[in-house]
């Protein structure tokens, strides 16, 4: 509600925000306040770039899937002429879902209302009783809203709702650099395997996106039963060595690294030859080639709301040898203290059905809804978002602390960093996240 | 009906009942003792799907895949002193009912199907979180007892309402 000086409560704390950052302190508040929720809606993800989903899930025209930017559903499809299209999921009549089903294939999509009839492009095709209702209609005017912009990178699809949202590639910055290194190894690219995981989670959006821009130091107490049964071969305390990157524009990327190039433990993500083999180092530059090489494990966050993680797992230690996967995850924004969590697995496309199998298998039992490293994610994050709905803690805007690597620890910005952005070594170090909320700031700040 | 040879159906739902209460119990290694080692334990993720497109459960994406060993990791890993999803422990309720027993593929198995419902309970929350599906078994006679051979969960909820599945249905 507006103060004195016509700014409201909301505006005081973001503006207090801005200030605080600098010295590592975020409001807890900003995790659990209906009117931060409803500005995010509006402020962020109506006017970012969205993950809405991957090409491969709709390979074939015709094939859809739903999905939401922020809280508003879009059919995800692809065309007669095999174009992707973001379709706003409502009648133009009087807005009913025109797909009711969450996947499928479809030439049309028929509102169940009234009949109106949409070809899977978007355009309005069918009306019943047109020429006694509608006679002189320019039907041509009314078909399904398309989002205003869609782009893709490495079969990532992304919307924009806003019209004056800027282009695709100058969001990404420099993630792009990091993403050819992720996900464009190989001609043929990476391809989602089934259906995603989805689950409802008590906890604020934001505490997920910013475990994944580079909380490793969670690691070493939260997911301590991992190394107990022995699921991960690199020692908890060896696994912090690596770099933590701030692409630029909120995105951030972590990667374990051992600190002698020639360590003999895992390369390539723990890929096994075969799957090296179709890696083709012509596809990037010798710098992003040497860091897929040296990498043990990637995870961080495409800004607002994507996360991804690679990482060699085993769901059976005695039988099993550590297999690596691919994980994109999106936290669905459903109220100021409840996320939808969206996970896919991914695998390289042209991989043997059992190394694909293998890989879905590791990715299920550490990353999903009965993963056992993510379980345990489940417990603190919803814990922190009631906090932060206190009236003690929350309304009294006490500060969290986000201080590692800034004025505590051992980490240090790397000099001779081959990639765009700024990096920091070792992973004790929450710059990734001040990162990821500086930019967040400036989407709520815009207004 | 003899004490010594009640009828296959008692003795199936007593298997049932025996092996929700354990689950119940959170005695997770004696209920892993009743698994035959070459276990197929399933749960399909789901989707909403067309009438005409079939029942939406997925033939690549799974909840849960297991085998014998996966589930072993499971319950040794709810064994360590760091299993924090579920300690303290959520509290589970699993209700087993119409319960329908078949013939098997083998002369020492039956199919048995019947429906689950689970109420889950964490910390000071009175509200339970659901999960509700239908059970798909195979138990196998074997060394004078039952075990679990084959476990297919198909869940009614395409979302799941439940924070994590660190338990069994």
């Amino acid at each position: 509600m507006p103060g004195m000086d016509g700014q409201s409560e909301i505006e005081r704390l973001l503006d207090e925000m801005e200030r605080s950052l600098e010295q590592g302190l975020i409001p807890a508040r900003i995790f659990n306040d209906p009117e931060i929720h409803r500005l995010e809606l509006e402020w962020l993800f109506a006017r970012a770039w969205v993950f809405v989903g991957h090409e491969t899930e709709i390979p074939r025209p015709g094939d859809y899937c739903l999905r939401y930017i922020g809280q508003d559903p879009f059919i995800f499809v692809r065309d007669e002429a095999g174009s992707v299209r973001v379709l706003f999921n409502a009648c133009r009549h009087r807005g009913v879902q025109v797909c009711r089903a969450e996947r499928g294939n479809a030439s049309h999509f028929r509102c169940v209302y009234h009949g109106w009839t949409y070809t899977n492009s978007g355009e309005l095709v069918g009306i019943p009783a047109a020429e006694e209702a509608y006679r002189g209609f320019d039907k041509s005017a009314w078909g399904l809203l398309p989002a205003p912009h869609v782009a893709s990178i490495h079969g990532l699809v992304f919307a924009a709702l806003d019209p004056q949202a800027p282009p695709f590639e100058e969001f990404l910055g420099g993630m792009k650099w990091y993403l050819d290194l992720l996900f464009g190894l190989t001609e043929e690219g990476m391809e989602v395997i089934g259906e995603p995981h989805r689950w409802i989670l008590e906890a604020n959006w934001k505490i997920a996106a910013d475990n994944f821009a580079g909380d490793d130091y969670h690691t070493l107490y939260l997911h301590k039963s991992m190394w107990d049964v022995n699921v991960f071969q690199v020692p908890a305390r060896a696994n912090m060595m690596g770099y933590h990157v701030q692409a630029g524009n909120g995105h951030t990327i972590s990667f374990s690294m051992a600190p002698d190039p020639n360590e003999p433990g895992p390369t390539f993500w723990g890929y096994p030859p075969e799957i090296v083999a179709r890696f083709r180092p012509d596809r990037v530059t010798p710098e992003q080639y040497e860091l897929a090489r040296r990498s043990r494990v990637s995870v961080g966050t495409i800004f607002p709301n994507l996360s991804f993680l690679t990482v060699p797992l085993t769901a059976d230690p005695d039988r099993i040898p550590p297999t690596t996967f691919m994980t994109i995850r999106q936290w669905q924004p459903k109220g100021p203290d409840r996320m939808e969590i969206w996970s896919w697995a991914l695998m390289w496309e042209g991989v043997s059905p059992e190394f694909r199998e293998r890989s879905y298998q590791a990715c299920m039992a550490s990353f999903s809804p009965s993963g056992i490293f993510e379980q345990d994610d489940t417990v603190p994050w919803p814990l922190a978002t009631r906090t932060a709905g206190t009236f003690f803690f929350g309304r009294r805007n006490e500060m969290l602390n986000y201080q590692m690597g800034l004025s505590t620890g051992t980490a240090q910005p790397v000099t001779d960093w081959p990639g765009p952005g700024v990096a920091y070594s070792p992973r004790y170090e929450e710059g990734v996240q001040r990162h990821f909320y500086r930019r967040w700031l400036e989407y709520m700040r815009a207004r | 009906m003899s004490d010594q040879h009640p009828p296959l159906y008692h003795q199936v739902v007593d298997f049932l009942m025996h092996e929700a209460a354990l689950l119940d119990d959170g005695r997770f290694q004696e209920w892993f003792e009743l698994l035959a080692e070459d276990i197929v334990y399933q749960i399909p993720v789901r989707t909403t799907r067309d009438r005409e497109a079939g029942r939406g459960f997925s033939q690549q994406a799974w909840h849960m895949n297991e085998t014998w060993g996966t589930l072993k990791t499971r319950v040794a890993r709810l064994a360590t002193k760091a299993a924090w999803a579920e300690d303290p422990p959520t509290r589970t309720r699993h209700f087993v009912t119409n319960i329908r027993v078949r013939p098997g593929d083998e002369e020492n198995e039956v199919r048995v199907t019947s429906n689950v419902l689970v109420l889950r309970h964490q910390g000071d929350s009175p509200s339970a979180q659901f999960l509700s599906g239908e059970r798909h078994d195979v138990l196998r006679r074997e060394n004078g007892r039952w075990w679990l051979a084959r476990r297919l969960v198909l869940l009614d909820q395409t979302t799941l309402g439940t924070h994590n599945l660190a338990i069994f249905i």
